[in-house]
């Protein structure tokens, strides 16, 4: 009986819902709404964020900075934690109402939110186009969608290879002669024979680690609108991972946790990820402390871009908000500020897309947890190397199917090129694009 | 009047939280979403639902499930409830307790901690086993590790419900039967089952409609993979919903599903639910 309430519930959210899609039922969507200037008197009122992990630290840290310069304005930061956030905004931008003034959002979440629920966000475009050129341009395009600017980039994440010194040493590899993924897999037999670690953990279930790659090949999931799922590049991208899989060097892990367990034990003698990761490390195993390195990613070919992106996020401010401007001047005062930007890099390391904060002596500085090496200064130098990619808002929609594309492939021993056609054969059909080429 | 104002407020809260919400979700299924432009799609939904190879495959995902792992896990939990009853088994009330337990353990907890049993590497099972089953990773053993742990979770909750009914069987019937010389697994199949049946039938539409409406585990512990082996239709809804905002299908599914419960359990009532003449 506990059981048969789940479909009464599951009718009545899904019905619940409904009452916000009869209101404009064959209807055009209507147009999101701008803000355009910034009357420029005193501000007041209160604003609530919605965040979650370091995110909402560093913006419960920030918030009483700004209450200072800004007396009148009372701003409330709300942690929603990581795992219900997205189901929390989707059910507030549905039915209209509940959402607070100003939401956090992962770049590959923006396009998707924009296009299915066309007002629910602020088109900040008229007030923000100035920093266009201040900000890492792969994020600003992220948070562009059609006709307007949906959200101000905060955290970057461009993509190194971090590296266990110790394995590295035990096999006599050089991490710095590592330059194509042709070396990587070299020196991932040479470091599995000896060590007997694998090169990194990947969680096959899941397309990310693909989707790094095919960013790092300069492509979304779409091209021109097109469904690119099967382009050469995919193909490409695919078959690197097979290859690695074949060659037993991937340590095939479930999600967040597995990740950060197999790192925590040393499983592995790589992980190629975003900055952030930095942050894991120090934060969950202090213990390891000297043990790693970074260098930048391998490239597909000799000469090709080394980095990619995975993760990072935005802040977008919604059209529910009764106080547009505050909500406005919270998100220009702690994004578009180098100072800000600094500071938050400093306490929780959300690596800034602000570009401006990049010459900030903090990023020459040695740090002691990889051994006295640049770490941020790497990365900083490869934020502008991010190759920007189409994104749209059938991306989660093709991110679904391809996850049987990828475990098909990876798992079952699927022909890369064979699972990404059947893949894109799908989307096609799910999303009523047609197939590039 | 008197009558109608003692019966209006249920009836409104009913028309308010159950009768508009099912009908609009009707009509909800019965529209497509395009870009944030809500369009009539009508039948065609319908067609396009019943040719989506993930919700295909999620049919034959719960099918299985209802073909294997409902009359498993009933058959345990008779046999459960047929030792538990019994007058010579010491501690009785806290195995009892102990069998019932999973079904009130939170659904995502125990969900984690059956992923952490199945880890390919490192996981207790395998260890203990001694063996390398890849049971998250791989479309066969995922399903298993899925029946396994429905199983584990549901069969205590059947046993005690099943255990109520054997204790309405009367104690003269087992002495009765002794008399005829019928030994225990005789006096089981012939005189104690045959009254069980309304339970059992009660049992089974319940883990029939439990099964239909399989959630949490695959979510939590395999999230419908590798590929679609473990999608469920009500998982599938969600991701068709929450992920790609198409509320419209979502509902469609949820309507294909409520018509799916209604057959299996009509079905059941007819074929199980005869008392023997």
């Amino acid at each position: 009986m506990v059981k048969r309430i789940h479909i009464i519930a599951g009718v009545v959210i899904v019905g619940g819902l409904t009452m916000g899609g009869c209101a404009t039922g064959g209807l055009p969507a209507k147009d999101a709404p701008k803000i355009s200037q910034s009357s420029g008197g005193t501000l007041s009122g209160e604003i609530k964020v919605w965040s979650w992990d370091v995110a909402a630290k560093a913006l419960q840290r920030m918030a009483p900075e700004f209450e200072k310069t800004h007396p009148g304005v009372k701003v409330q930061v709300v942690d929603i934690g990581y795992d219900n956030a997205y189901d929390k905004i989707t059910v507030g931008l549905k039915s209209g109402s509940g959402l607070p003034d100003v939401i956090t959002l992962e770049d590959d979440r923006i396009s998707g939110y924009v296009e299915n629920f066309p007002n629910g966000l602020v088109d900040l475009s008229g007030v923000a186009s100035k920093y266009k050129a201040d900000f890492d341009q792969a994020k600003w395009a992220a948070a562009t969608s059609g006709k307007g600017l949906f959200a101000l980039p905060w955290d970057s994440a461009p993509v190194g290879l971090f590296y266990r010194r110790d394995y590295f040493k035990q096999a006599g590899v050089d991490p710095d002669s590592i330059v194509t993924w042709d070396d990587a897999i070299k020196a991932g037999e040479k470091i599995k024979q000896v060590t007997g670690k694998r090169l990194f953990v990947a969680d096959l279930t899941t397309p990310d680690m693909f989707t790094t790659l095919l960013q790092q090949l300069g492509q979304g999931y779409f091209k021109d609108g097109k469904v690119a799922v099967n382009s050469p590049a995919a193909v490409r991208a695919l078959t690197l991972l097979k290859t690695l899989k074949d060659k037993d060097l991937l340590q095939n892990e479930k999600g967040w946790d597995g990740r950060v367990t197999a790192t925590k034990q040393g499983k592995t003698a790589t992980q190629p990820t975003a900055a952030w990761w930095s942050g894991t490390l120090t934060g969950e195993m202090p213990e390891l402390s000297g043990k790693f390195g970074v260098v930048p990613l391998p490239a597909f070919d000799a000469n090709g871009v080394r980095t990619s992106a995975n993760g990072g996020s935005a802040l977008a401010v919604t059209s529910q908000t009764k106080n547009q401007e505050a909500a406005w001047a919270f998100v220009q005062w702690l994004l578009a500020s180098k100072d800000n930007q600094v500071a938050m890099m400093r306490n929780e390391a959300l690596f800034p897309a602000y570009l401006p904060a990049l010459t900030d002596p903090l990023f020459d500085e040695a740090q002691p947890y990889f051994g006295g090496q640049r770490v941020n200064r790497l990365f900083a130098d490869e934020v502008r190397n991010i190759p920007p990619i189409e994104l749209t808002g059938d991306d989660s929609q093709a991110r679904e199917i391809l996850k049987k594309a990828v475990s098909g492939s990876l798992l079952d021993g699927d022909d890369p090129k064979a699972a990404l056609d059947e893949a894109a054969t799908r989307i096609a059909s799910a999303t009523k694009r047609p197939l590039a080429q | 009047m008197i009558p109608w104002f003692f019966a209006g407020p249920a009836a409104a809260l009913f028309l308010i939280f159950f009768a508009y919400p099912l009908a609009a979700s009707f009509v909800q299924s019965l529209q497509t979403t395009d870009g944030g432009t809500v369009e009539w799609a009508g039948a065609g939904q319908y067609a396009r639902l019943l040719a989506d190879p993930s919700f295909l495959q999620s049919l034959v995902n719960v099918a299985l499930i209802l073909i294997v792992q409902v009359p498993v896990m009933i058959g345990l939990a008779l046999v459960l409830a047929y030792v538990l009853n019994q007058s010579w088994l010491r501690f009785r009330a806290t195995l009892r307790a102990a069998y019932f337990l999973p079904a009130v353990t939170t659904l995502v907890a125990y969900a984690v901690v059956f992923r952490v049993l199945l880890k390919t590497e490192g996981g207790a099972v395998n260890q203990v086993l001694g063996v390398q089953v890849d049971w998250l990773n791989d479309p066969f053993w995922a399903r298993v590790a899925l029946i396994a742990s429905i199983t584990w979770r549901w069969a205590g909750y059947n046993a005690v419900i099943l255990l109520a009914g054997l204790q309405a069987v009367g104690r003269e019937q087992y002495e009765a039967a002794a008399i005829d010389g019928a030994g225990s697994l005789t006096t089981f199949r012939r005189v104690i089952l045959p009254q069980l049946r309304p339970v059992v039938l009660f049992c089974s539409i319940t883990s029939t409609i439990g099964t239909l409406q399989l959630f949490d585990e695959p979510m939590v512990l395999t999230g419908g993979g590798p590929g679609d082996a473990t999608l469920t239709p009500i998982l599938y809804l969600y991701q068709v919903g929450f992920r790609q905002f198409d509320f419209g299908y979502a509902a469609a599914i949820a309507w294909v599903v409520v018509a799916l419960i209604g057959g299996l359990s009509y079905l059941q009532f007819r074929y199980f639910g005869r008392e023997r003449s």
